[in-house]
């Protein structure tokens, strides 16, 4: 904080003990400082209890009349809004559930493969594909040449018990 | 037909406590006793007539749909004035970002021109009609920025305190101080001012 406003701080009574003694110092040294103090006390003095006396240009009835039809509007508008959200939220539950039958149908479809169905997958812009059949418990990585013919490179049998090999 | 209840030795917390139990009648007291108040700390930030009204009106239905949070800590009056203060404040703002600033009120926001003014050497409310000052003062409030007048009037009208001032602006302690310094200044060289155009 700057000595100025120290010195404000000082006539709003908003300093602590050793700022006191620490700007009263500088008011007793400085002539400069305790000019712009004296204008300061000047200002607050004349301001203090000095605010404009404004009556409201309107009759009691008047001016009330605007404020009732306000807080019927309000009252109003706090009763509709229930039945508002009710419009959105007739949709928003069944949604949700929907959403929710979705996301669980997806989940389990995902994580679970149908027995004996084999899966291939070949992404259009990669240049090896891979095929996994899960009755021959056998996978394929087939790689694409210069001319984009895909070859297996090779294939591996899995889950197969020690005894069978 | 039924006499409408006299309030005249009714408190203001009695007629608070009917009204927080939905008496209207009541309520409608208390827009009587303190309309002038409340749109006359309206009109001191707004400096408008209509929007004064429009907000000091918008204030009343406000404290109409919170009066269940009126606790009692302060006066109802003071209550009452923090809620059309907060109005007039949310008013400004919008109205101040939808104006283009001019450069002194530039200069202004940025600081430092209350320190190019030189200090008045003499007191110029010293021999005033309290009528005169009056008036001289609300002349000189209508030159300052919205920020300024509004901090000089929470300080010295509404007797706030810096920090409080600051939650109430949304800003800092330190703007607070700096934008009261500049007002207090500018009030001074304005007050001198008329008080030349007087003498000569």
């Amino acid at each position: 904080m700057n000595t100025e406003l120290k010195l404000q701080a000082l006539l709003d009574g908003a300093l602590d003990a050793r700022e006191i003694r620490e700007i009263e110092t500088i008011l007793a040294q400085d002539i400069q400082s305790a000019a712009l103090m004296q204008e300061l006390k000047w200002m607050k003095a004349a301001v203090a209890g000095n605010e404009a006396e404004v009556k409201l240009p309107e009759t009691r009835e008047f001016y009330w009349s605007k404020i009732e039809r306000g807080i019927a509007a309000e009252a109003k508008k706090a009763a509709a809004a229930p039945a508002e959200r009710a419009w959105w939220l007739r949709f928003i539950y069944p949604a949700t559930g929907l959403a929710a039958m979705v996301a669980v149908m997806f989940v389990v479809s995902g994580g679970r493969t149908t027995d004996g169905a084999d899966t291939e997958s070949v992404p259009e812009d990669v240049n090896a594909i891979s095929f996994r059949s899960e009755a021959e418990a056998m996978s394929v990585v087939y790689v694409a040449d210069e001319n984009g013919t895909f070859n297996p490179v090779g294939q591996e049998t899995k889950n197969e018990p020690e005894a069978d090999k | 037909m039924p006499q409408p209840p006299d309030f005249t030795t009714t408190l203001d917390v009695q007629l608070v406590a009917s009204s927080q139990a939905g008496d209207m009648i009541a309520f409608e007291e208390l827009v009587a006793r303190h309309r002038d108040k409340i749109y006359a700390r309206a009109f001191s930030m707004m400096r408008n007539e209509e929007d004064a009204i429009d907000l000091s009106q918008e204030a009343w239905v406000k404290a109409w749909q919170r009066l269940k949070q009126f606790q009692g800590d302060s006066s109802f009056a003071t209550w009452m004035t923090r809620i059309v203060i907060n109005l007039c404040l949310d008013q400004l703002r919008r109205q101040k970002r939808t104006r283009a600033e001019s450069i002194e009120q530039l200069d202004e926001e940025l600081g430092g021109v209350e320190r190019q003014m030189p200090v008045v050497a003499s007191n110029p409310a010293e021999g005033l009609e309290r009528a005169e000052l009056r008036k001289r003062i609300d002349k000189a409030m209508t030159q300052l920025s919205y920020e300024h007048r509004t901090v000089l009037i929470l300080h010295e009208f509404e007797e706030m305190e810096y920090k409080q001032i600051a939650k109430v602006m949304n800003c800092s302690i330190g703007t607070v101080m700096s934008r009261l310094f500049y007002a207090r200044r500018r009030l001074a060289s304005l007050l001198q001012s008329l008080k030349k155009e007087q003498q000569s």
